[in-house]
């Protein structure tokens, strides 16, 4: 168990190191953008491997260790901080904090659609002003498409019966969607103490 | 040594941007501007809003507004998008038109006066300081922006080229090119809007631009941005063969684009949400502002759209109980937009001017009357006048264009946000149509909606650089005089008209000089002398030298001169030392104005004062 929290411990900060180099290049790296949930995904794995192992290492820590969670910890909070300052960017141009905070039941469907404006028009905007959004394939959903040999698995779901090898030959369900450049605005602290504001709280001065 | 570099530099009066080239080159590219999109946020965007705030010390925390080429400290201004959105809620912060306010002969661009009429207790900025700080936001965005290519470019290697409205007299293009000297640009050349537009076409037309244009031609460049409207004349003739292109006429400086149409848009959707009893409060209204252009923009892009969606969001957080929304019909945008600003007016409809009350509010000359057409008929009427002036014009622009009572355009290059629409633009057409009895006028087919300005500029740095291509010949835009006091006997209830010197003649060209002889003026060593200076843009026919007898009748009062001739060895201290007047107009672009000694070859420069009342 030791082991394997020390590994997930290294391979954080592998990632965390490959998370700085490329700010010094401009940031429209997809590489840039995956990091970040890479990054707090190990952390979390960390995280729980942590807690499983608590009773023994809290008797047994070595001094290495405390080394390597120090160093860790802000990492995953800036990455975290990152998550968030994203979040506010979607509740300031498309209000979609507000939206989802908001006990829908009672509204009118006329309502709804009017806030689903705002919410579509703000969100749609900040999507495609950071992400590069095209759809994984052109075709029209419902033709015919072939999955071509040496496909990348994470780019389609064969779903129905598969068997033999690639190419496949299906029906196109979802034309799925895929991001050709990513170009996020910087968050720029001093400190990750606490994660970003979701949205300030506004006061109107008389 | 030749500049290996072209960086075009369009300091817009509402959004700056930059394009960059090689010389060697033909591509050329819109550099992105990094800029302060939030707290703690920095990003990229194609355009830098010219809007400054001036945070309260406590507003934000410490450090919050970093840029990649400097730290913050608390208080810094802060300039860019964040700056406009942010400062259209708390106004008394928000500096923005600083570009306008260069222009404004009411008040000193110098002094720290702005944002106007603001009652911030922090240290307040000046027009050409705010100037400043732009060009150096601009500036070190594109160094960084370079250097992070990997690359190593020296602003000495690059030709930098910054425009300004045509409608700029000298006084304001001499701020401009100084404010970019102490933003660390170095010496810029400096290029009129409509004619970086005009660049900006020749490049994207390739080589059948000239195919597009023949000779006879008079080529209006209607630039409407989102604050001002700027208009110039280009004549195309034919000289030992080849095209000759002369710019032959400018505008007046017209406080008046796309933001007013977007606002008058949310003022008629305002007035029909109170007149179904639903209430909209001061940030809701700058919402639906931005709402109604967007709608603007999508109608106009698409007939087939009858009404367009408005939602106007809540301020609070529910967002679902008071969302407000609305729809602009195709009745009202037409109504208010084709009609409105674009009406089918006469050509000898012009625009009417405020009465001039007792008490007038400072502030920006806004235009008064919002009817773009009749402000082009004013242009164009002045045009003729101004070409029937001169010999040189009149030949240039041929019988047929001034047959009418005012110079009948040919052709048209539409610029800036507004004509995005094509409604708009066919609008122009047709009334230019209707005025030129029929008879139809051309669209130069090739408008860029966006950067036009800031790639024509870089264009232009490479044209000067290599000297290939066709250049646009300009020189000074107006005359300048300078006011003569009339010896005559005291009368009692009679002021004598002021005489004026002609020392600039209209279109002197960049990189020549003139020396007023037979004027002798008589300048007293040790103590400074002032004189009242004039411009006016339709009077070519003006030579150097010449005397126009009631300046305040002809011409337009830009600005205060002074000169301090100090005490010089060989001439005793009051003495008065006979002076001739010395202009120049640099390689640059700029208006310099000398004393020299008659019998020497010292001399003393004149510096440009605003007038303060």
């Amino acid at each position: 168990m030791r082991i394997f929290t020390v590994t997930l411990a290294v391979i954080l900060l592998a990632l965390a190191a490959l998370s700085l180099a490329p700010t010094l290049m401009p940031y429209a790296d997809t590489a840039h953008a995956v990091l970040p949930k890479a990054i707090a995904g190990f952390a979390l794995l960390l995280f729980l491997a942590l807690l499983a192992e608590r009773p023994k290492a809290a008797r047994a820590r070595t001094a290495a260790e405390a080394v390597n969670l120090a160093a860790a910890s802000p990492t995953a909070k800036r990455a975290d901080a990152e998550v968030v300052n994203f979040l506010a960017i979607l509740q300031e141009k498309g209000r979609l904090v507000d939206f989802l905070m908001d006990d829908i039941t009672g509204y009118s469907d006329a309502q709804v659609g009017a806030a689903g404006r705002v919410l579509h028009e703000g969100c749609r905007a900040v999507l495609l002003e950071h992400f590069g959004i095209r759809p994984m394939r052109e075709e029209g959903e419902g033709s015919k498409v072939t999955v071509p040999p040496g496909y990348a698995p994470d780019d389609y779901r064969l779903v129905g019966r598969i068997s033999g090898e690639a190419p496949f030959t299906g029906t196109l369900v979802h034309h799925g969607w895929k991001t050709e450049w990513v170009k996020l605005p910087r968050l720029i602290r001093k400190s990750d103490d606490r994660p970003p504001a979701v949205a300030p709280a506004e006061v109107e001065l008389g | 040594m030749d500049h290996r570099f072209s960086l075009g530099i369009d300091l817009g009066t509402s959004n700056s941007a930059i394009a960059f080239s090689e010389v060697e080159s033909d591509q050329t590219e819109i550099l992105e501007i990094i800029q302060i999109l939030g707290p703690n946020r920095v990003g990229e965007k194609p355009t830098l809003p010219s809007a400054l705030y001036i945070p309260h010390p406590e507003e934000f925390s410490e450090g919050a507004f970093p840029l990649p080429w400097r730290t913050a400290e608390v208080g810094d201004p802060i300039i860019g998008h964040f700056a406009r959105d942010h400062g259209a809620l708390v106004p008394d912060r928000l500096l923005t038109s600083a570009k306008s306010w260069l222009s404004n002969p009411h008040i000193d661009p110098r002094q720290r006066l702005l944002p106007w009429e603001s009652e911030i207790r922090e240290e307040k900025r000046s027009a050409f300081d705010c100037s400043r700080l732009y060009l150096e936001h601009i500036r070190e965005s594109f160094l960084y922006a370079i250097r992070s290519r990997g690359k190593d470019i020296a602003l000495s290697d690059v030709e930098v080229v910054l425009t300004v409205p045509a409608s700029f007299d000298d006084i304001a293009r001499n701020l401009t090119a100084e404010a970019a000297v102490v933003a660390g640009l170095g010496k810029v050349v400096l290029l009129e809007e409509p004619l970086a537009a005009f660049y900006a076409w020749t490049a994207e037309a390739g080589k059948d631009w000239r195919a597009q244009v023949r000779r006879g031609d008079i080529v209006l460049v209607c630039d409407i941005g989102g604050g001002t409207a700027d208009f110039s004349l280009i004549a195309i003739s034919e000289k030992d063969g080849a095209l000759d292109l002369n710019r032959i006429s400018v505008g007046e400086h017209i406080l008046l684009g796309g933001d007013n149409m977007d606002l008058a848009l949310a003022y008629a959707l305002r007035a029909k949400l109170e007149a179904e009893g639903k209430s909209i409060g001061e940030t809701q209204f700058l919402a639906l502002t931005h709402a109604a252009g967007r709608a603007k923009e999508s109608m106009f892009a698409d007939d087939a759209i009858a009404e367009f969606p408005i939602a106007v969001p809540s301020r609070g957080s529910s967002l679902l109980a008071r969302t407000v929304s609305t729809k602009l019909d195709r009745q009202t945008l037409d109504g208010v937009i084709l009609e409105g600003f674009f009406a089918k007016t006469a050509v000898t409809d012009l625009p009417h001017k405020a009465r001039r009350a007792g008490l007038q509010e400072f502030g920006l000359p806004y235009a008064s009357d919002p009817v773009i057409s009749k402000h082009l008929a004013r242009f164009l009427t002045r045009s003729l006048e101004n070409v029937q002036a001169s010999e040189t014009l009149r030949s240039l622009v041929g019988a047929e264009a001034r047959s009418k009572p005012f110079l009948a355009p040919t052709a048209v290059l539409f610029n800036g946000g507004v004509f995005k629409a094509a409604p708009i633009r066919r609008r122009v057409l047709d009334l230019l149509t209707a005025w030129n009895e029929g008879q139809p006028v051309r669209e130069l087919a090739g408008y860029q909606p966006d950067l036009a300005v800031a790639k024509g500029a870089s264009i232009y740095g490479r044209i000067r650089v290599t000297g290939k291509g066709i250049r646009i010949k300009a020189g000074a835009s107006r005359s300048y005089y300078i006011g003569l006091e009339t010896s005559m006997p005291a009368v009692p209830g009679f002021t004598p008209p002021l005489k004026a010197l002609c020392v600039v003649p209209q279109g002197m060209e960049e990189g020549s000089e003139v020396l007023i002889e037979g004027r002798d003026l008589a300048l007293v060593t040790g103590q400074p002398a002032e004189f009242r200076f004039f411009s006016s843009e339709v009077r070519s026919g003006d030579t150097p030298g010449q005397i126009i007898p009631d300046a305040e009748r002809e011409l337009l009062e830009i600005s205060l001169l002074e000169v301090d001739l100090a005490a010089v060895e060989d001439i005793p201290a009051g003495q008065p030392v006979p002076v001739q007047i010395n202009a120049v107009v640099t390689e640059l672009g700029t208006l310099e104005l000398w004393m020299k000694h008659t019998k020497s070859d010292r001399r003393w420069k004149v510096e440009f004062q605003v007038r303060t009342e």
